[in-house]
């Protein structure tokens, strides 16, 4: 075994230049508008849509080192926060990039280290004053609820009522008309003049506008809600005063850091402001909260306990091949069943149902985690009896006498079933779903009584649960898909469960579809959960742009060593030089968050080039910096919904328009990580394969390695 | 039929360290350890060139645990540097670097290997005898009542890592972190002898660095389901624990060699089943509370412990097995037949606790000698990274328990000893030539060699084109950008020393150390600012760093000792 070892940055750093190219990839995935891309598998001939930054990672070869670090770097962002990574892969291309030229005037590394870090670190603490507070969200919910009531909801969520019908029609067409071909019509549609001919684009469109006059809907009754809510309140004393309080103007007066105290008022607010564009998904999270919200409100025994909103208690099910419209919230679990169980559910359908959980497989041969099977242990026969039966199907009359004698109808394995096991379930009027998630089983055990067991012979009274419903989802078309596959919901009373059934017309769109779907859901998550969210449509990064050329300037005209403590090791002559660089560094640092803005800008097409975003950036900056104060400035910008910053590109409609936000601390951890892999790969200087011999490396690539 | 082959001769290489092979394998080795040295070192991407995980890394354990080296000179240089590195926890560049250095300024002296490994000895023992003095002016001594040094001590460490990523507000939260585990690993009560306890390091990997956390006793971690079975959880005053070292998953002992028949209708795992349920219903008799098994329980006896209101965990891993038992004071059950009553242990409090995505059963013993250090990184070769380095920490920590001295960092305590030898080679030589037939050239030739060694260790710091001076009074380390006009008044120029201990208006001369310069008696004393002073310094672990000066010696020694290389080629 030999070790090869590579220098990888003598004169132009070789791991910088791989990460902006990579990086560069996913330029188009930022903003409201994205544009789609096809991957194309030149072997197999397969393509892949994709519109986000995750899927083009899985799909690009990342096997060189700087490759993995930033895909291990934007897989951690996704594992921990599930959004943020768009961000994340275009501010590492931008920073690392701009870290290239810092090495390119001569700036000693360390140095460039320690400002940038520093730097990022005054940004965050500036964009402190840029957060909104989102409290009593959930008083506002409690009014429609107890307004509007349950059975108006569940019909407002059932997939016919849920659009008008007009509308959703219309929007059909054009879908289908987009898939068919781009016809000329759907450009009229879109008031804003588009330039790319792609037609996910002007998709987005169609379905922004459609969102728009929903929320304003949905905005209008909330309104009727509060008037009414004072009435309501008035018999719940407990609430009251603390009700009251904050009646004058709907929520509390909070964040006196702001100049103009910004508040978000209301979840339809709020998650308009997080859709970023995409309000068909936010429409389904925002329904899906308030389902289980209400079923908060049923449930709870002391009102003390605040809601969460408990995002792992969501899933997808998901239909290609419907029309969108057919994208619904569903209480319960909804999942795909073969085609041939129609017998057992209809037999179901109309009574309490005893379930049973099983953790694991549930077939023959299967023995839970960590049992070791010996292999040396054979059965012999002692007598001339004969065999009738098959061990295996004695093992299913065994299980079916223990579904029969503690009168089971459904059975719900996490891991694999029986082929066979299931048609007999199937003649024996049982029903049994395998795969079933984790987070499924446990909200069955909950709501229904039921306890998980590994194996059938532990099933006692004790660990069956009671009173699961058995329907079919109520859909148009009785087949769904190909592999004659219906959709069948399971719920019981109370269950903490809620499915997002998400249909697209278009089998390539259904993987995005679903993903844009958790982008909104975590996204509505973390705001609810951290309390706060941000000024969204680049007013942070606005600010941290200013901030910095500020902070630069200063430095230049001070030279003031306060800052050389931003280095660690104070004691080098770095610190003493630290000053003349600094003002470089942040400029460069600050080029990052320019570029960011105006590739949002450009993205969200209201300008024909970046350059032209550019200088509109540039313009307001100036404007910024003249005001004296940039963070006031952000917020008036922010507060006048027409000045083309910040809210641009999404409405031609003033009055339409919501306000944008953007979630907090993932964001922030976004930039910290971008920053950080970009500084990780800087500080690199060399390379060491472990465990290659001269013969694995291709002769030409050769060059620059060296043997030990 | 069988072939003999005929054996190969054996490969016999003299003199292997004149070869250029050998020479450009140190220069290389010596260019990726000296690279990786100090807080402004360059990291190494190791990786298996097929896409395989990439660490990023530039601590020498790391590093050398997965160069795979070939050349039997550079083997005995990787391990004993490892070895080094086992032993202390630190300063394992330091010995590779110096180790590197000795050797490449030795050789090209021509003086015969036995001499200059004679005198190589004298001067490693002059060294340690000082560092070991109560005259030695390169070391502070620890005050255990006060945290400065300690922290002090940490955050060296911390910062001479850069891959850790970490801002300086995370170092001071992790040091502060560090410094609380180790104490907490200090048992209340001592007798004649202090045992201390473990630091645990719990991986939580994707979170902020500053969610990190410290808490006494043990977490063990278990799955959502075991997590959500606990809850409500009913608090109890001491509950009694009970620890299995085995498998109770009801899987058969190994059968051995052979076939083992079995009667149809008789079922093993029946029978398995009933022994697990028997021990089962002896623990929930017995009043056990706590059951814990480094394996898997069977789902069938925890179905039967949680109906009986016993909290089973399982999984709990080999690693915790150690301080479970000693936290509860069970010994672990190894076998069915061994459950006495005497076997069990107890815990003060046991809590379930959930940090990021993860959950856990958090374990308070009566006696708190045990901890757990909840360590959170953005990513995983940062958190690799930081893992290592906090480990070295507490390491170096316990050292300096039973040597309560710190070496001043930065390069000065190099600098230092580098001016202390050269003063005494030439002031008093006699003592150094006693015995053998060396004469006093070849001692003055070896301590240039041993003193640029220390030297240029300390210039190693350096990576950024800066140079490095040194004063003519007390023999400090001070860095400076490369092609400063040699007319400016240095002490403008110059901030302060490499450990922090000086500033540049004291009144000092300064030299390159490049340049020769008249050997000076290094001022010994310390001022009072260094026991006192509210200013960080940078110190490193005497007991580690006298270590690698030893085994850098050493390792010299034998590697210029070699004069044949016998392979065997077979």
């Amino acid at each position: 075994m030999v070790m090869a070892y590579r220098v990888i940055n003598t004169r132009r750093h070789v791991g910088l230049q791989q990460l902006s190219s990579l990086a560069e990839t996913g330029r188009t995935f930022l903003g409201p508008v994205k544009a789609s891309k096809f991957v194309v598998d030149e072997q197999c001939h397969e393509s892949v849509l994709i519109s986000s930054t995750v899927r083009l990672l899985e799909s690009l070869d990342l096997s060189s080192a700087v490759g993995q670090l930033l895909n291990e770097a934007v897989q951690a962002q996704n594992s921990t926060y599930r959004t943020g990574t768009s961000t994340l892969l275009f501010l590492v291309g931008a920073w690392s990039h701009a870290v290239e030229e810092c090495l390119h005037i001569g700036v000693p590394i360390p140095i460039i280290v320690s400002v940038m870090a520093e730097g990022l670190n005054s940004c965050c603490e500036e964009v402190v004053s840029l957060q909104v507070p989102v409290h009593n969200i959930f008083d506002h919910m409690d009014n429609t609820k107890t307004f509007s009531g349950i059975e108006t909801f569940s019909i407002s969520l059932s997939p016919f009522l849920q659009v008008p019908a007009d509308t959703g029609l219309v929007q059909e067409k054009h879908d289908l008309k987009g898939v068919a071909c781009q016809s000329p019509s759907i450009y009229n549609l879109s008031e804003a003049p588009v330039k790319s001919p792609k037609f996910f684009k002007t998709q987005a469109k169609v379905e922004d506008d459609e969102g728009k006059s929903q929320v304003l809907k949905d905005r209008l009754l909330a309104h009727t809600c509060c008037r009414k809510s004072v009435l309501i309140h008035s018999r719940h004393f407990n609430r009251t005063d603390h009700q009251w309080t904050h009646k004058p103007d709907g929520s509390v007066e909070d964040g006196a850091s702001t100049p103009k105290a910004y508040r978000c008022e209301g979840l339809i607010e709020l998650a308009a402001g997080l859709s970023h564009g995409d309000h068909s998904s936010m429409k389904l999270v925002e329904a899906a909260l308030r389902l289980q919200f209400q079923n908060a409100c049923m449930q709870r025994d002391n009102p003390t306990v605040p809601f969460m909103f408990d995002i792992s208690r969501i899933f997808t099910c998901c239909l290609p091949g419907l029309p969108e419209t057919f994208s619904c919230i569903c209480p319960g679990y909804i999942t795909l069943v073969s085609v041939s169980t129609t017998t057992v559910i209809k037999a179901l359908q109309n009574q309490p149902v005893r379930l049973v959980l099983i953790e694991g497989d549930l077939t023959e041969n299967y023995r839970h985690v960590g049992f070791n099977k010996s292999a040396n242990i054979k059965t012999v026969l002692d007598s001339v009896k004969l065999q009738e039966d098959s061990s295996e199907e004695l093992w299913i009359n065994h299980v079916l006498q223990v579904l029969i004698q503690f009168d089971v109808n459904l059975l719900l394995v996490q891991g694999k079933v029986s082929e066979q096991l299931i048609e007999k379930c199937i003649h024996n009027k049982r029903l049994v779903i395998g795969s079933v998630n984790v987070k499924v089983m446990q909200a069955f055990a909950e709501a229904a009584g039921a306890v998980q067991v590994a194996y059938l012979t532990q099933v006692n009274e004790d660990c069956v649960g009671e009173g699961v419903s058995v329907t079919f989802w109520s859909s148009p078309v009785d087949i769904v898909d190909g592999s004659n596959r219906m959709a069948v919901v399971l719920k019981t009373e109370g269950i903490n469960l809620v499915t997002a059934v998400l249909t697209s017309p278009v089998t390539a769109q259904m993987q995005a579809k679903e993903d844009r779907f958790w982008t909104c859901a975590y996204r509505l998550y973390y705001a609810l959960k951290e309390e706060k969210v941000f000024l969204g449509g680049g007013a942070v990064e606005f600010l941290c742009l200013s901030h910095l050329q500020i902070l630069a300037e200063q430095s230049l005209k001070k030279g003031n060593h306060a800052w050389s403590g931003c280095l660690i090791n104070t004691s080098s002559w770095l610190a003493s030089s630290l000053p003349i660089y600094r003002p470089t560094v942040l400029k460069c640092l600050a080029s990052g968050w320019h570029k960011y803005l105006s590739t949002l800008v450009y993205n969200s097409a209201n300008y024909s080039s970046q350059l032209e975003a550019s200088s509109f950036i540039q313009h307001h900056l100036q404007n910024a910096r003249d005001s004296g104060s940039p963070s006031s400035y952000v917020l008036n910008e922010y507060s006048k919904l027409n000045s083309g910053i910040f809210n641009s590109g999404v409405s031609n409609k003033l009055e339409q328009i919501p306000r944008v936000y953007d979630i907090v601390t993932p964001k922030i951890e976004a930039w910290r990580r971008a920053l950080d892999l970009v500084l990780l790969v800087l500080q690199s200087d060399s390379e060491i394969i472990t465990g290659l011999g001269h013969t694995q490396i291709n002769p030409q690539e050769l060059e620059g390695f060296l043997f030990l | 039929m069988s072939r003999l082959e005929a054996k190969k001769p054996s490969l016999c290489e003299s003199e292997p360290l004149t070869s250029e092979r050998v020479r450009a394998a140190l220069s290389v080795l010596k260019g990726i350890v000296t690279s990786c040295y100090g807080p402004s070192g360059r990291l190494k991407q190791l990786h298996n060139g097929l896409g395989g995980y990439v660490r990023t890394t530039s601590q020498s354990w790391a590093l050398l645990s997965n160069l795979s080296v070939t050349h039997p000179v550079l083997k005995i240089l990787t391990a004993s540097v490892q070895n080094q590195a086992a032993c202390f926890g630190d300063c394992g560049l330091f010995t590779a670097i110096l180790c590197c250095n000795l050797i490449e300024n030795v050789q090209r002296l021509a003086l015969t290997p036995a001499a200059v490994i004679r005198l190589n000895k004298h001067l490693l023992s002059l060294c340690t005898d000082y560092l070991k003095s109560e005259a030695c002016g390169c070391r502070i001594p620890v005050d255990f009542s006060s945290s400065r040094i300690l922290l002090c001590l940490v955050r060296s460490i911390l910062t001479s890592k850069p891959a850790c990523m970490l801002t300086r507000n995370e170092i001071d939260h992790i040091s502060a972190l560090i410094l609380r585990a180790f104490l907490l690993t200090i048992p209340e009560h001592t007798e004649e002898h202090i045992i201390l306890g473990k630091t645990m390091i719990v991986p939580l990997k994707g979170q902020r660095v500053k969610d990190s956390v410290v808490l006494p006793g043990i977490l063990i971690e278990m799955s959502e389901i075991q997590f959500a079975r606990l809850l409500p959880f009913k608090k109890a005053d001491v509950l009694k624990v009970a620890l299995f070292g085995m498998s109770l998953s009801g899987d058969f002992s190994d059968t051995g060699e052979g076939t083992v028949m079995v009667s149809r209708g008789v079922s093993l795992e029946n029978a398995v089943l009933d022994q697990l349920l028997r021990l089962g219903r002896q623990l929930v008799s017995d009043h056990v509370d706590l059951v814990l098994c480094q394996k898997v329980i069977h789902p069938s006896l925890k179905q039967f412990l949680s109906t009986h209101r016993v909290i089973a965990i399982d999984r709990v891993g080999g690693t915790l097995m150690e301080p479970l038992s000693k936290v509860t004071g069970t010994q672990p059950i190894g076998s069915l037949d061994s459950v006495s009553p005497n076997s069990y242990g107890s815990v003060k409090n046991v809590c379930p606790a959930q940090f990021g995505f993860k959950h856990f059963l958090h374990l308070i013993p009566n006696e708190v000698s045990i901890c757990s250090l909840l360590l959170c990184n953005r990513n995983d070769t940062a958190w690799d990274e930081l893992k290592l380095t906090c480990q070295t920490a507490l390491h170096v920590l316990q050292s300096t328990i039973k040597e309560p001295w710190v070496l001043l960092g930065g390069g000065c305590t190099e600098t230092h000893l580098a001016a202390y030898i050269r003063h005494k080679t030439h002031t008093e030589p006699e003592s150094l030539l006693s015995d053998e037939g060396c004469t006093q050239t070849d001692l003055e030739l070896i301590a240039e060699a041993f003193c640029s060694a220390l030297e240029s260790l300390a210039g190693s710091l350096e990576h950024d084109g800066g140079e490095t001076l040194t004063d003519m009074k007390y023999g400090h380390c001070w860095s400076v950008q490369a092609g400063s006009p040699a007319v400016v008044s240095w002490a403008d120029l110059l901030s302060q020393c490499g450990c922090g201990l000086h500033n540049s208006q004291e009144e000092l001369s300064w030299s390159f150390l490049k340049s020769t310069r008249h050997p000076i008696a290094p001022d010994t004393c310390l001022p009072q600012t260094a026991t006192d002073s509210a200013g960080s310094l940078t110190v490193d672990c005497l007991t580690a760093k006298l270590g690698g000066l030893q085994v850098a010696v050493e390792t010299a020694n034998l590697i210029l000792d070699l004069s044949y290389i016998i392979e065997d080629k077979n």
